[in-house]
């Protein structure tokens, strides 16, 4: 991957909230309407956001879906700490400081179409964009295995989408992705109907397993999520030889690339190096993340 | 010089350099200087300065994460001065920077007196307009605040680096010391044009269930408007030492508006950093500005200079006791 930073313009827009859903666990999907955001946005950016005039740091959301021709984004967030708390409260009709996008978007391959998303918990929102993105680009054939420990932000249903591979019974699938003809499949250890009882990345073992050599050769693995979940995806990454893209997080300040704050250690040609999340990121190659180094 | 995107009443002189604002954007939260011009409608033009990442001589990879944490009304950050050395900040970086938009002033760091020296030589042959001496930084093991926080390490650091530029020379101070006005003191004796004042504060946050510090340094240095009354007052301690010697002062910590930037005026800045609330707003600098001029109009001035130490105190000569 392209190791300069991600120098695309970044808007501040003064954005209106058109929806702001309450999901069960506590998760949000908040709507805004942010023209500038929406046209430039690409599948992996986020943007940072003023979730209270009276805190002094934004928070860093994944963007999930956009509309240009609408002028909104949308996003999935969980209530985890005191800013996504205030957050919450905002309600629609409201105004909140919107900076974005921001970031290193995901790269997709031609050589490789057959592109995996592994999201996990509100690691899921980037994969629906890339989802979306991708089934517009011909010749792609792209295959989201999601997880979540609380109840996933829509109604599972049973899908019609046959993926080789699949356990007897795991037939839940997103119906947004269903409509868009794309398979998916969830994973959860909840026991929660129709998904797997265990991680994606059981179920991306399983697929992959599937494959021939040469259809192997065209696969790409492209995941969000908490951190054990990308580094069993770095692991499963090495142990079929296949390139893969992880979004990462990091707490964050500026979120411009002027502080340094959120940085992340990641192996370079030159030796170990502390990169930006917000403008070097927020998606590496996993092969270079120190972290998910083999010990 | 095109300095015509700001109110002209708001030009200053520090140092020998016209600044367009007094506004000057901080150390550590802007990069090299154009990393905030990614954002549309940003512009370096409507700053009087911009004080560039801290740099010592050798590259720094900085701290492990998590290097920043929000605190009430304010953050922590514990950076660790990662930056690419003296020399790729010389050779590669200031090569690329437009000095026609603002004044650049490096920021000096290092382990040892010697390495200050070096660092500051490199910066005297380069386009920089001033040098930062950082003796303050609390968030790296040598040098930095352990050279801050003692008079005579300070005054031996600004008479090394006196020797080693003629360039402005503005001093850093910390604020996690007994008594910055003897430092201010000492640090004029030693050379120094300037200061800038303060630095963070040294703080700590706690994960209550790991039972350990948020930040992977352990200690960070706190700043934001918690930290604007004491950053206030210790810029009004420095100005009654500086203020004989006809020495200008960078006042900050904490400033998120024009009010926040009048009261360091007042308390004795000449110019007035901008940082954290760069975070929050990325374009409070031409909001500040504006509201500096408002102020000129309600009150009948025709310059922000006469601002400069104009603080009336109680009943009082000294706001120390």
């Amino acid at each position: 991957m392209n190791s300069t930073p991600h120098r695309a313009t970044i808007y501040l827009e003064d954005a209106r909230i058109l929806g702001h859903e309450s999901h069960p666990g506590e998760q949000r999907i908040l709507k805004l309407e942010a023209p500038k955001c929406a046209q430039a946005a690409r599948p992996g950016s986020f943007a940072h956001l003023q979730c209270d005039p009276l805190l002094p740091m934004r928070r860093p959301l994944s963007i999930m879906r956009v509309d240009p021709e609408a002028g909104w984004v949308e996003f999935l967030y969980k209530i985890i700490g005191y800013g996504t708390r205030l957050l919450a409260r905002r309600r629609p009709g409201e105004n909140l400081s919107l900076l974005g996008p921001i970031g290193r978007p995901f790269a997709v391959h031609a050589d490789r179409p057959r592109a995996v998303l592994i999201g996990g918990g509100v690691g899921i929102p980037p994969m629906i964009f890339l989802a979306n993105h991708l089934r517009r680009l011909p010749g792609f054939k792209p295959l989201a295995i999601l997880g979540s420990e609380v109840p996933f932000p829509f109604i599972p249903r049973p899908s019609r989408i046959l993926v080789p591979g699949m356990p007897d019974g795991i037939i839940a699938a997103m119906p947004l992705l269903e409509d868009w003809l794309i398979p998916s499949r969830l994973a959860s250890l909840q026991g929660f109907p129709g998904c797997h009882d265990g991680y994606v990345t059981d179920l991306v073992v399983r697929w992959l397993d599937t494959l021939s050599p040469r259809e192997l050769a065209e696969v790409e693995l492209f995941a969000c999520g908490p951190h054990p979940m990308l580094e069993a995806v770095a692991r499963l990454a090495r142990k079929y030889d296949l390139p893969a893209q992880v979004s990462l997080e990091e707490f964050m300040a500026c979120g411009v690339g002027g502080c340094a704050g959120c940085t992340v250690a990641i192996e370079t040609a030159d030796g170990q190096a502390m990169k930006r999340v917000c403008v070097d990121g927020p998606v590496f190659d996993a092969a270079t993340v120190a972290a998910f180094k083999p010990a | 010089m095109n300095l015509s995107v700001v109110d002209k009443r708001l030009a200053v002189d520090f140092c020998g350099l016209e600044l367009a604002s007094p506004l000057v954007l901080l150390s550590g939260c802007v990069g090299f200087g154009e990393e905030y011009t990614r954002i549309e409608a940003f512009s370096n033009r409507e700053v009087g300065a911009i004080c560039l990442k801290g740099t010592t001589l050798a590259p720094r990879l900085g701290n492990p994460p998590h290097r920043v944490y929000e605190t009430p009304c304010g953050m922590l950050n514990a950076i660790g001065l990662q930056n690419p050395g003296a020399h790729q900040v010389v050779n590669e970086i200031l090569p690329q920077l437009d000095f026609s938009e603002t004044r650049f002033i490096a920021n000096v760091s290092g382990s040892t007196v010697e390495e200050y020296v070096e660092v500051a030589r490199l910066f005297d042959d380069s386009p920089i307009d001033a040098i930062e001496i950082n003796i303050s930084c609390p968030n790296v093991k040598e040098g930095g605040v352990a050279f801050g926080n003692d008079p005579d390490m300070s005054a031996r650091v600004v008479e090394a680096c006196r020797a080693a530029t003629n360039k402005p020379l503005i001093t850093k101070l910390s604020p996690n010391q007994t008594d910055i006005a003897e430092n201010a003191r000492r640090c004029i004796e030693a050379g120094t044009d300037g200061f800038a004042v303060i630095n963070t504060l040294m703080g700590m946050a706690i994960d209550v269930e790991q039972r350990e510090p948020i930040i992977g340094n352990n200690q960070g240095g706190l700043s934001g408007p918690a930290i604007k009354p004491l950053a206030v007052l210790k810029t009004h301690q420095v100005y009654q030492v500086a203020r004989p010697h006809g020495i200008p002062i960078i006042g900050q910590g904490g400033v998120a508006s024009a009010q926040d930037a009048l009261e360091f005026l007042i308390a004795g800045a000449t110019a007035v950093g901008v940082g954290t609330a760069l975070f929050y707003d990325p374009l409070i600098v031409g909001k500040i500005n504006a509201g500096l001029a408002a102020y000129l109009d309600r009150h009948g001035l025709d310059h922000i200079s006469h601002l400069t130490g104009s603080l009336m105190l109680h009943g009082a000569t000294s706001a120390c006791g």
